[in-house]
């Protein structure tokens, strides 16, 4: 499984790039896999406002639906469009093109409650027993 | 509760989930990348989880027809009918197919793993010493090969010509590595192929076999895809003890012309009444995922509910089974409540996609 090193990780398993106060989010390897083929991937409007662990949308696999959650809070300023028509990419490139929102952060302070990428991976291996 | 095939699966790196007891295989590579095997090319589907139960003796044929809704008496040698257990109210304790081994003597019931003990227990209890009752099902493996090119794998592994059998039909076919086969002509995925019984000790061996031959392992999740996009019903979704064959526009599956069956008054009086509500489809016509217990909306007046639903993997669109009101006709749009959202949805009777 795939965990890079330049992203901060969620419990929900979502991921960070963070580019300034820029933050682009999407769901990793672990997610995608437990999922399995994705069908419907559903985000909150742009402009609109999530806080850190909060609901910014939906993602549906054939057998389940399950809710993505902020990594931090702030203003949603961007939304990956190609999703709607493409939701497949969601298991084919989790952390490329599958990229979900990207926030525009108020508390940069909020970052240190992030996992790096060996704290995630070492996380992951504990929910899978 | 696991197959004989459990190891195998999990060696194929399986998503193993729960199925009403069983561990069961839900895909393998994907569900999309398996059903689309299946309606290409061959799918391979372990479901020996399925019961079997042997009903025989003299009484045989009299018990059966008493107790399913099927006309047994001119069943031949060879044949498969689909059938239900009804309970006196007329609703569905289960939904099955009915083998004739032997008229007047052998009778097999597949049965959904679901209900089986529930089947077997509403078997005996209604008996009265009329007939034999085995359940085998403990001893009996089963494989489903589904697709195009099942036809050339079966010949590729057993030497067994698809062509020789008709759909609803079964035929015996001995193999010293496989043992006795009932092979049966028959499916819930809309493709042509067949459903083979066997005994336990000879699946893995038959499994490796058709692998080897082609064949996709191909799990719960696909077989649930395939049966929706042909429209077939699944027992305690679509089905259940509360909805009559009527409703669920199954009525081909029931024989009001014989005497008497479990439940036939009530059908009867449910008929006369008026069906309130009958079983169809859905095709969405924009995005999102219909799922059981989502409600059907004409305005603002509830029509209806879901019973089943998911993404076509064939038609990259919604589809769905619902009862809907009986005023309501093929062609019209209605709303789906999907999470707060209203989508469009257009009413289609299945099959979705051609088998």
């Amino acid at each position: 499984m795939n965990f890079p090193d330049g992203l901060k990780y969620t419990k929900d398993h979502e991921w960070a790039r963070i580019n300034g106060n820029m933050v682009t989010v999407g769901i990793t390897d672990y997610a995608q896999k437990e999922l399995g083929d994705v069908v419907y991937v559903e985000c909150n409007d742009v402009g609109t406002r999530v806080e850190q662990g909060g609901v910014f949308g939906t993602v549906e696999s054939v057998k389940a639906v399950s809710e993505l959650y902020a990594p931090v809070t702030g203003t949603i300023v961007e939304a990956n469009k190609t999703l709607e028509d493409r939701p497949e990419l969601v298991n084919t490139d989790c952390y490329g093109d599958a990229w979900m929102i990207t926030i525009e952060l108020t508390d940069p302070s909020e970052l240190d409650n992030l996992m790096d990428a060996g704290k995630y991976e070492a996380y992951v291996s504990t929910e899978s027993k | 509760m696991r197959t004989p095939l459990f190891d195998t699966h999990v060696g194929l790196n399986a998503r193993i989930v729960d199925f009403h007891g069983w561990e069961m295989p839900v895909w393998y590579t994907g569900i999309k990348a398996e059903h689309l095997a299946t309606r290409k090319a061959c799918g391979l589907f372990d479901i020996s989880h399925m019961g079997e139960i042997y009903v025989s003796s003299q009484g045989a044929t009299s018990f059966l027809n008493h107790m399913l809704t099927i006309d047994i008496y001119p069943m031949e040698e060879g044949e498969v009918k689909y059938t239900f257990l009804l309970n006196p109210d007329g609703g569905i304790i289960d939904d099955l197919t009915v083998y004739c081994i032997k008229p007047e003597d052998t009778y097999m019931l597949c049965v959904n793993a679901s209900n089986k003990d529930k089947d077997f227990k509403w078997l005996v209890s209604h008996n009265e010493d009329l007939c034999l009752l085995k359940d085998k099902s403990a001893h009996t493996a089963m494989l489903a090969l589904q697709g195009p090119h099942a036809s050339d794998i079966l010949k590729a592994c057993l030497d067994f010509d698809l062509e020789n059998i008709d759909r609803f039909r079964f035929r015996m076919h001995t193999m010293p590595e496989f043992g006795d086969l009932l092979i049966s002509r028959t499916g819930y995925t809309g493709a042509d192929g067949v459903e083979i019984f066997m005994a336990n000790e000879y699946v893995i061996a038959l499994w490796n076999e058709f692998v080897k031959k082609g064949a996709t392992p191909c799990g719960l999740g696909s077989r649930d895809t395939l049966r929706l996009e042909m429209g077939y019903p699944l027992h305690g979704n679509d089905i259940d003890e509360h909805t009559t064959p009527f409703e669920a526009r199954l009525s081909f599956a029931v024989d009001l012309n014989k005497d008497f069956f479990m439940g036939k008054d009530a059908l009867i009086k449910h008929k006369n009444k008026g069906l309130k509500k009958r079983l169809t489809g859905l095709e969405l016509m924009e995005k999102g995922v219909p799922r059981q217990g989502h409600v059907c909306l004409k305005g603002d007046k509830e029509i209806g509910v879901i019973t089943s639903g998911s993404i076509s993997p064939v038609l990259n669109k919604g589809i769905a089974l619902c009862y809907l009101d009986s005023s309501i006709t093929e062609g019209q749009q209605i709303d789906i409540l999907i999470r707060n959202r209203r989508v469009t949805a257009i009413v289609k009777r299945p099959p979705f996609v051609k088998g």
